[in-house]
């Protein structure tokens, strides 16, 4: 792909007296089967997010990982949602389930290709993640140590869209993902389904109510300051969870009381009522 | 003098974009916010004149989170969060209080 494109950039920069050489050669044809927007997602770093999760199953160990796609524009639609790899030429489609959630399949001509995975959305419309989740757990629940493999694997995967473009190239630059995860300042923001009141720690005897510093991305954020965090519309949902402090083991249950109660099943219908 | 113009930049950037300290709730005797705040009647005209302003953060939804803090003793405080519904009234509260494993401010 980005040979394709530096062809192209290429070919529209020559001199005008280079063109002017070849008068009777047939106008050449380049053909471009896709564009590769500069923050669309790379292939690459996905399956790179994908292997770190493999190296530090150990986080997590009954765990699954798959990707989710969630809103960061109050104006995405986020049904219908459809997404491919898309290489030089190579296009894969990847099925997204109804929760916007995706497993990434692994395919070596797209590695080889550079390729870019992109949805049907523009891209600065929506905002991705790793998620990591341990079977059976809790209702309202999270476990530590899948939030820790979220954020290593996130950052490695390069899906956090936290900054204007130059910021993100700067924060990129300096931040590996054991330097996001492992510090107190990672500011690595994760989201709960429903809004929420608060986020409580509890492993064995120990129980901690997280700090309202922890929550609301610090309640710092002004409305300007918002074009610029991916938790944009999602801001009574997120939460900074501890990662870095390791005195809360892995399994430690991260569990979430909401701003509105659940809303009521819908009640069950009864053969044979009237 | 270009080479290091950038990183000096990129400092100044970053220290920007720095999440700033939080500023803690306004300060309250705990005993009377317990007496006077109860969720699903008291309002926020109610908390304003009894407490004053505080640190808050409103949300698309209406709703808001509202910090008051309360004295703890040894130099340590509560945190007494209120949830404040589309309608301005209260609809959750909670409280904090310090741990031994808190950073010291």
């Amino acid at each position: 792909m980005r040979r394709l494109i530096g062809t192209v950039l290429a070919a529209a920069c020559l001199p005008a007296q280079a063109q002017d050489a070849q008068p009777a050669a047939a106008p050449q044809t380049v053909v471009v089967s896709s564009t590769r927007d500069p923050v669309d997602k790379s292939y690459r770093k996905m399956i790179l997010g994908m292997e770190r999760f493999e190296r530090q199953h150990a986080l997590a160990p009954q765990a699954t990982l798959r990707f989710r796609l969630l809103p960061r524009l109050p104006t995405v639609n986020m049904r219908g949602i459809t997404l491919k790899v898309v290489g030089d030429r190579i296009t894969v489609p990847v099925p997204v389930a109804g929760d916007n959630s995706f497993v990434l399949p692994r395919n070596e001509q797209a590695l080889r290709e550079d390729a870019a995975v992109i949805a049907n959305r523009k891209t600065t419309s929506m905002t991705w993640r790793a998620q990591v989740t341990t079977p059976g757990l809790p209702p309202d629940t999270r476990r530590l140590g899948d939030l820790r493999l979220e954020c290593l694997v996130g950052v490695e995967a390069g899906l956090v869209s936290n900054s204007s473009p130059l910021f993100g190239w700067i924060s990129n630059a300096l931040n590996s993902p054991e330097q996001v995860c492992n510090s107190p300042d990672g500011n690595f923001l994760f989201f709960t389904e429903r809004p929420l009141f608060s986020v409580t720690l509890r492993a064995g005897e120990r129980t901690e109510i997280l700090p309202f510093r922890m929550l609301y991305a610090g309640g710092e954020q002004t409305r300007d300051m918002l074009a610029y965090c991916d938790c944009q519309v999602m801001l009574d949902r997120t939460y900074y969870a501890p990662i870095w402090d390791r005195s809360w083991p892995d399994d430690t249950l991260v569990s979430f009381d909401y701003m509105e109660d659940a809303p009521a099943a819908a009640p069950a219908t009864v053969e044979g009522t009237p | 003098m270009k080479r290091f113009a950038f990183p000096v930049l990129a400092a100044m950037l970053l220290a920007g974009c720095a999440a700033q300290a939080p500023q803690p709730g306004t300060v309250v005797a705990a005993d009377r916010f317990s007496q006077l705040v109860v969720p699903g009647r008291t309002t926020r005209a109610e908390l304003l004149a009894a407490f004053g302003p505080t640190k808050s953060v409103n949300f698309d939804s209406g709703y808001q989170s509202w910090l008051y803090s309360a004295p703890a003793g040894g130099g340590r405080s509560e945190e007494l969060v209120l949830l404040l519904d589309r309608d301005g009234i209260v609809r959750k509260m909670r409280r904090r209080p310090p741990y031994p494993t808190d950073p010291q401010r």
